[in-house]
C-alpha cells in the first residue's frame, strides 16, 4: 500500500511538470512577441502568445525560418497582398501592403522566465524629484508610463509600481532583451507640453485639450529633407491636432486681441509658440484669417537634423514620435528621477544561466557523495537525492505557475531552499536510526519538532525581505519560502513514509 | 549491541568524559570570537566614517560596469591604472576587480565600481578600450546615492526585524530562558563573526549580501534547534544520557552543516562565470556556516551542558 503522502507528492510532481511544460522544446514554429494594436494583423485575430506555424503554405519551424521568409516579402504602396498565417492552428488572412506589424521568437523551451539578470535587459526604478506620491497617484503613473511606452511602440514591457519598507512608491520598468538606448530620456522627460501665443497659454498636452492627434496617414508625416548651410541636414515633420472646444475658444480669445503683424502681413504679431517642458521647440506663424476664429484643427510643426540625410530622416521621426507621445498622453504634474538604471547584457546572461546549470549539477552531485559515504546505503541516497530533486522541480512549477521572473537571487534560494531540505531530511533518517525503544512514528514525529522549528526561523528570517529594497531582492525570499514550504508539506512527510517503507 | 551503556569505556564513552571535563573550557573560544567580532566592528564602525560594512555601489550609489573581455586581451594592471588615474582627475573614487576562468587562468571579465556616473564613467572606458560599451559586451548598473542610502537602511531594519522575529519563534519553541538565549546567542555570533571577516578583508557588500546575512539567520539555526531540542528532551522520548543525546545531535549537525558547505563551495572552487550578486550570497554562507560549526558545537553545546547539569536534567 502506498501511502497517501507519496500520492500527494506524486501528483503534485507531474502538476509541476505540466506547469514547466519542458515538452515546448519539440515543438516548432514561432511564438508572437507582440501585435501592433489597430493594425490588420490585430483585427484579423493574431494575439501575442500565439505559435505561428505556417505562411502562405509555407511551413515555419523556427525564427531563421521565419525572418528568411518575411524578408523576401516585397510590398508595394496601395497594392495589398494577401497574407495567410496560420497560428494555433487556425488560419488568419488579411491584405497588407506594407511590412508585417508583428514581432516573433522562438518558442521558449519551457515555461520558466528568467529575470533580467539572466536573460538582458533593461531595469528603472523611478521616483518623482521632491514629493512622495500615494497609491492611485502611483496608479496614474503607471498608466501614464504605460502609454507613453506603448506609443513609442516598446513592447515587452513590464512597468508596475512597487513599495518599500519605508512605504515609499515607486515606478519599476523593466524592459527584457536589447534595450533601447533613449530609455533615460524617455523615462526622465516631464513632458510638460504647453500651447503660449505671448505670455498666455492656449493649450497643454492631455486628453481635456487635445482629444486627437493624427500619427500617420496624411495628416502625419515628413515634409521634406534640406541641406544645412553649414553641412549636414535637417527634415521637417508636421502632423495635425484636434483641439477640444474650449482650448480653441480660448485660443480664439487670445487671438481676436492681436494685431496684424508688420512685418509680416499675412501673419497675426505674435507667434504661437509650443514648449516642451519649458523649452521653446516650434513657433508658428498664425495666419490673419485665424484671428478670433475659433479652430480646433490645427497643424504641428518640427524638424529634426543629423550628419546626412538619413540621419535627420531619424531626428525627424523621432522628436515627431516624441512631441506626439505628449500631446497625447498630457503632462506629469512632477518631474520623474531615475533613483536606478541597470541594462545587463543578455550575453552575459546566457553565460550566467549555464553557469547556474552546471553549479546545480555539481551540487547535486556532492550532495549525493557525502550522503552516501555518511550512510553508505543506496537507497537511502537515492531517497534524499530524489526528494531534494522533487523539491527543486515543485518550486519551478510554481514559479512557472505565477509567472515569476527567477533572477540570480531567486536561483539563490533555491539552492538555500534545497540545503534545507538536505538537513531536514537527515534530521529524519538520523532520529529514526537514532537507538530507543520508541516507535518509528515517535521517532518521526520527534523529527518534526525539529524540522518545524527550523521552518519557522527561515519564514521568520526571510518575511522581511518582501519589502525591504523595494523588493529587488523578493526573488531570493519568495523562492526560499516556496521550497521550504514545499519540503514541510509535501516532499518530508512523503520522504519519512518512504523511509518507513526502506525500513521495513 | 543495541544497550550501549555509560560505563563502558568505548571510544565513544573517552569522549563523554573528555566533553565533561573540557566544555567549560570548549567555550571559551567562540566567546572570545565573538567579542573579538564585536570589538574589531566597533573599531571598524569609528574608523570608517560610522558604517559598519563597505558597501558597493548599490548601497552607496555610483555606476558598475562589468565588462565582458571575450577574445581580446587587456593588460589589466594596465587598465586599471590608467582608470584610475583618468577617474583621479574628476576627483571620482574607483575600484577594479577581475574575474578570471579557474581551468584556464584567463581574464574573463572586468568589474569596475565608481562613484562617477554611469555616463562619466563609461566614457572613460572607452577612451581606454577604444572601443564603444555595447549591450553585448558590458552590464552596467546606477544607483543614486539617496537610493542606496535608503535600501541600505532598510535592509539593516530587515536584518532586525528578522532577527527579533527568529527570537520570538526559538521562545516559543523552546520556553525556557537560558536554552533560547544560548541559540539566539550562537545566531548573533553566526552574523556578527562572518560580517567582521568580511569587513577584514575588504569585502564591499551588495544588497544581495546583506540579504544572505538574513538567510544565515534561518539557516545557522536549525543545528541549534536540533542541539537543544535533543538534549532537553522534553518528552523523555529519547532514550542515552546527555553527553550521549548531545554527541548524537552533534553527529547529525556536522554532517547538515558539511553537507551545506559542500553545496555552497562549488561556488567558488569549480564553476566560474556566476552573477556577482550569486557569489557573495554564498560566500557569506560559506563563511556563517563555519562559524555555525563553532558556534553550536563549542558555545552552544557548552551553555545546554551547563544548563541540564544544574537543571539535573540527565
Amino acid at each position: 500500500m502506498v501511502s497517501y503522502r507519496v500520492w500527494i507528492l506524486g501528483i503534485v510532481l507531474i502538476l509541476s511538470i505540466i506547469s514547466i511544460a519542458p515538452w515546448a522544446a519539440f515543438e516548432s514554429g514561432v511564438m508572437i512577441k507582440s501585435v501592433e494594436k489597430n493594425s490588420t494583423e490585430f483585427e484579423s485575430g493574431l494575439r501575442s502568445g500565439m505559435i505561428i506555424t505556417e505562411i502562405d503554405s509555407n511551413k515555419i519551424s523556427n525564427l531563421e525560418e521565419y525572418s528568411r521568409y518575411v524578408s523576401n516579402l516585397t510590398f508595394t504602396d496601395n497594392e495589398p497582398q494577401k497574407i495567410s498565417i496560420k497560428a494555433n492552428s487556425n488560419y488568419f488572412v488579411f491584405l497588407k501592403d506594407s511590412p508585417l506589424s508583428i514581432t516573433v521568437e522562438n518558442i521558449p523551451k519551457t515555461r520558466l522566465k528568467t529575470g533580467l539578470d539572466l536573460s538582458g535587459g533593461a531595469r528603472a526604478l523611478i521616483k518623482p524629484e521632491n514629493i512622495s506620491l500615494d497609491d492611485s497617484q502611483i496608479g496614474d503613473l503607471v498608466a501614464i508610463t504605460t502609454e507613453r511606452f506603448n506609443v513609442y511602440g516598446l513592447k515587452d514591457i513590464s512597468i508596475r509600481p512597487v513599495k518599500d519598507l519605508g512605504g515609499e512608491n515607486y515606478l519599476l520598468i523593466e524592459i527584457a532583451g536589447a534595450t533601447p538606448s533613449d530609455m533615460e530620456d524617455l523615462i526622465s522627460n516631464q513632458g510638460k507640453f504647453e500651447g503660449k501665443v505671448g505670455n498666455i497659454t492656449a493649450f497643454s498636452g492631455g486628453k481635456n485639450d487635445i482629444p486627437h492627434v493624427e500619427r500617420s496617414g496624411a495628416q502625419a508625416g515628413i515634409d521634406g529633407c534640406y541641406a544645412n548651410q553649414g553641412g549636414g541636414e535637417y527634415c521637417t515633420f508636421r502632423f495635425g491636432i484636434t483641439l477640444s472646444e474650449e482650448a480653441a475658444q480660448r485660443h480664439a480669445d487670445i487671438t481676436s486681441n492681436l494685431s496684424i503683424s508688420t512685418e509680416n502681413p499675412e501673419y497675426l504679431s505674435e507667434k504661437l509658440n509650443l514648449y516642451l517642458d519649458d523649452n521653446l521647440i516650434d513657433s508658428l506663424f498664425i495666419s490673419k484669417d485665424l484671428k478670433g476664429r475659433v479652430t480646433t484643427q490645427i497643424s504641428i510643426q518640427g524638424s529634426g537634423s543629423g550628419s546626412d540625410r538619413a540621419a535627420a530622416l531619424k531626428d525627424a521621426e523621432a522628436n515627431m514620435k516624441k512631441l506626439q507621445t505628449i500631446l497625447i498622453t498630457g503632462s506629469l504634474p512632477y518631474k520623474l528621477k531615475i533613483v536606478k538604471l541597470d541594462t545587463i547584457s543578455p550575453v552575459l546572461g546566457k553565460e550566467f544561466v549555464n553557469n547556474l546549470l552546471k553549479l546545480g549539477l555539481i551540487v547535486f552531485g556532492v550532495i549525493s557523495l557525502v550522503l552516501f559515504i555518511r550512510y553508505r546505503k543506496i537507497k537511502l541516497t537515492l531517497a534524499v537525492i530524489l526528494t531534494m530533486f522533487s523539491e527543486v522541480l515543485i518550486t519551478l512549477g510554481i514559479a512557472a505557475l505565477i509567472k515569476w521572473n527567477l533572477d540570480a537571487p531567486s536561483i539563490a534560494g533555491i539552492i538555500a531552499g534545497m540545503g534545507t531540505g538536505v538537513n531536514d531530511q537527515i534530521v529524519i533518517i538520523d532520529e529514526s536510526e537514532s537507538k530507543k525503544s520508541s516507535t518509528l512514528k515517535q521517532k518521526i514525529k520527534n523529527a518534526f519538532f525539529i524540522i518545524i522549528g527550523a521552518f519557522f526561523t527561515i519564514f521568520a528570517a526571510m518575511l522581511p525581505l518582501f519589502w525591504a529594497g523595494a523588493g529587488l531582492l523578493r526573488g531570493f525570499a519568495l523562492t526560499t519560502l516556496i521550497c521550504v514550504t514545499v519540503g514541510i508539506l509535501i516532499t518530508r512527510p512523503a520522504f519519512a513514509e518512504i523511509l518507513r517503507k526502506i525500513k521495513e | 549491541m543495541e544497550e550501549q551503556k555509560t560505563n563502558t569505556p568505548t571510544p565513544e564513552a573517552n569522549k563523554k568524559n573528555w566533553f565533561d571535563k573540557n566544555y567549560k573550557l570548549l567555550m571559551l573560544l567562540p566567546i572570545l570570537l565573538t567579542l573579538s567580532a564585536v570589538i574589531y566592528l566597533g573599531f571598524f564602525y569609528y574608523s570608517h566614517n560610522h558604517e559598519i560594512l563597505l558597501k558597493d555601489v548599490s548601497l552607496s550609489g555610483g555606476t558598475m560596469i562589468t565588462l565582458t573581455v571575450g577574445s581580446d586581451t587587456i593588460n589589466f594592471e594596465e587598465f586599471k591604472i590608467t582608470l584610475e588615474q583618468k577617474s583621479a582627475l574628476r576627483g571620482a573614487d574607483v575600484s577594479l576587480r577581475k574575474l578570471t576562468d579557474i581551468g584556464t587562468g584567463k581574464l574573463m571579465s572586468i568589474i569596475v565600481e565608481s562613484s562617477s556616473n554611469s555616463e562619466e564613467l563609461k566614457g572613460d572606458i572607452e577612451s581606454i578600450l577604444g572601443y564603444a560599451l555595447t549591450n553585448d559586451n558590458s552590464s552596467i548598473e546606477f544607483s543614486e546615492p539617496s537610493l542606496g542610502k535608503n535600501f541600505f537602511n532598510q535592509l539593516m531594519w530587515a536584518l532586525f526585524i528578522a532577527f527579533i522575529l527568529m527570537s520570538i519563534v526559538i521562545f516559543v519553541m523552546f520556553r525556557t530562558f537560558i536554552p533560547s538565549i544560548a541559540v539566539i546567542f550562537s545566531a548573533f555570533s553566526d552574523i556578527v563573526v562572518p560580517l567582521a571577516i568580511v569587513d577584514f578583508f575588504g569585502v564591499k557588500l551588495s544588497a544581495a549580501g546583506i540579504a544572505a546575512f538574513l538567510m544565515l539567520i534561518g539557516y545557522s539555526v536549525d543545528t541549534d534547534i536540533l542541539l537543544t531540542t535533543r538534549a532537553l528532551d522534553p518528552k523523555q522520548t529519547r532514550e542515552g544520557n546527555l553527553n550521549q543525546r548531545i554527541f548524537g545531535a552533534f553527529k547529525t549537525g556536522i554532517l547538515m552543516t558539511s553537507t551545506a558547505i559542500f553545496a555552497v563551495l562549488p561556488a567558488f572552487l569549480i564553476v566560474t562565470g556566476l552573477p556577482d550578486s550569486f557569489r557573495q550570497i554564498f560566500l557569506i554562507l560559506a563563511l556563517g556556516l563555519f562559524a555555525d560549526l563553532i558556534f553550536t558545537w563549542m558555545a552552544n553545546a557548552g551553555i545546554i551542558k551547563w544548563y541540564c547539569d544544574k537543571k539535573g536534567i540527565r
